[in-house]
């Protein structure tokens, strides 16, 4: 066994040999900084369009709090609900000569 | 140190000069180990790159430029195992693959153009693949380091990151591996350190 890691131990010395350091050629520089740079503008892309994507999110956020805060301020026929505006369609007359006739509410008083 | 540690320093802090120096310096020794790595000579330039690549978009998170040579071997070993990754994917769906070294070796013999040297060489290099062939990416990576990089169980350990015992282990199974593969391989063919032209 001893015999085999010894020509194990002389193989590996022979394959450093037989695989030298390699000369990096003259691309190898230039093509460096390509990537570095492509990747450079990669991610400046990527940074950009996630900050269009935050400002163009806050503005609609701003938008729609907006909408919500000051009612009817965008569309005021969207004020009351669907009743009311029925009732505001329908007057008590038109509905008389329909031939439905409107009970005055009573007070639920006691 | 191939380079003062003021250079790392500088580098870290964006001076791409400095980086470019970094790089020289360390860039031969990187391009041989990876060589010896992953045994495909036309691909080691662009895993050198994927390499410095990396440093250039890690340099910041290096704490101490006290460990930037094991923290550089640690890229160098993880941008080799990502590459070894992807060529077996690439060789199982591609198993009559030849680099272009092979193939113009092969031309070369057709042509009577190598030299009795160059034989050998590629004799050993062929050798050592086809043994290193009977472990997995990562114990390759780490017995080529060990035993052809001949770097210390220490250095090792700062490389990965993990305590002596479990890489004496690894270190061990993956050697009698090797050498188990290596006694069957003489046994069906001629030795090539007693092979004569």
């Amino acid at each position: 066994m001893d015999q085999w890691n010894t020509k194990l131990d002389q193989l590996f010395a022979k394959y450093k040999d037989a695989v030298p350091d390699p000369d990096p050629s003259v691309n190898f520089m230039p093509g460096l900084w390509r990537k570095i740079e492509a990747r450079q503008s990669f991610t400046t892309r990527i940074k950009k369009l996630t900050q269009v994507f935050v400002v163009a999110t806050a503005a609609v956020c701003l938008l729609l709090g907006m909408a919500v805060v000051v009612p009817g301020s965008l569309h005021p026929e969207l004020r009351g609900t669907y009743v009311d505006v029925l009732a505001e369609d329908h007057p008590p007359d038109n509905l008389a000569a329909l031939g439905i006739r409107v009970e005055p509410v009573e007070a639920n008083t006691k | 140190m191939l380079v003062e540690f003021e250079q790392i320093q500088k580098a870290q802090a964006g001076d791409d000069a400095a980086f470019n120096q970094v790089v020289t310096a360390y860039r031969k020794r990187i391009l041989g180990t990876i060589a010896r790595l992953i045994g495909r000579p036309e691909d080691v330039e662009d895993v050198g790159q994927e390499v410095f690549l990396r440093l250039y978009y890690s340099l910041d998170q290096l704490r101490t430029p006290e460990v930037f040579e094991p923290w550089l071997y640690r890229l160098t070993v993880n941008a080799s195992y990502d590459y070894l990754r992807k060529q077996r994917r690439r060789n199982e769906s591609r198993m009559s693959d030849l680099s272009e070294q092979q193939v113009m070796m092969a031309d070369a013999v057709a042509g009577g153009k190598v030299s009795g040297e160059e034989q050998r060489q590629k004799q050993v290099k062929e050798l050592v693949d086809s043994l290193l062939g009977a472990v997995s990416e990562q114990d390759r990576i780490l017995l080529t380091l060990k035993e052809v990089e001949g770097l210390s169980i220490k250095e090792l350990e700062k490389i990965y990151s993990v305590n002596e015992n479990a890489l004496k282990v690894r270190l061990f199974r993956a050697r009698q591996r090797v050498l188990n593969a290596f006694e069957a391989s003489q046994g069906n063919t001629v030795r090539p350190a007693e092979r004569k032209d």
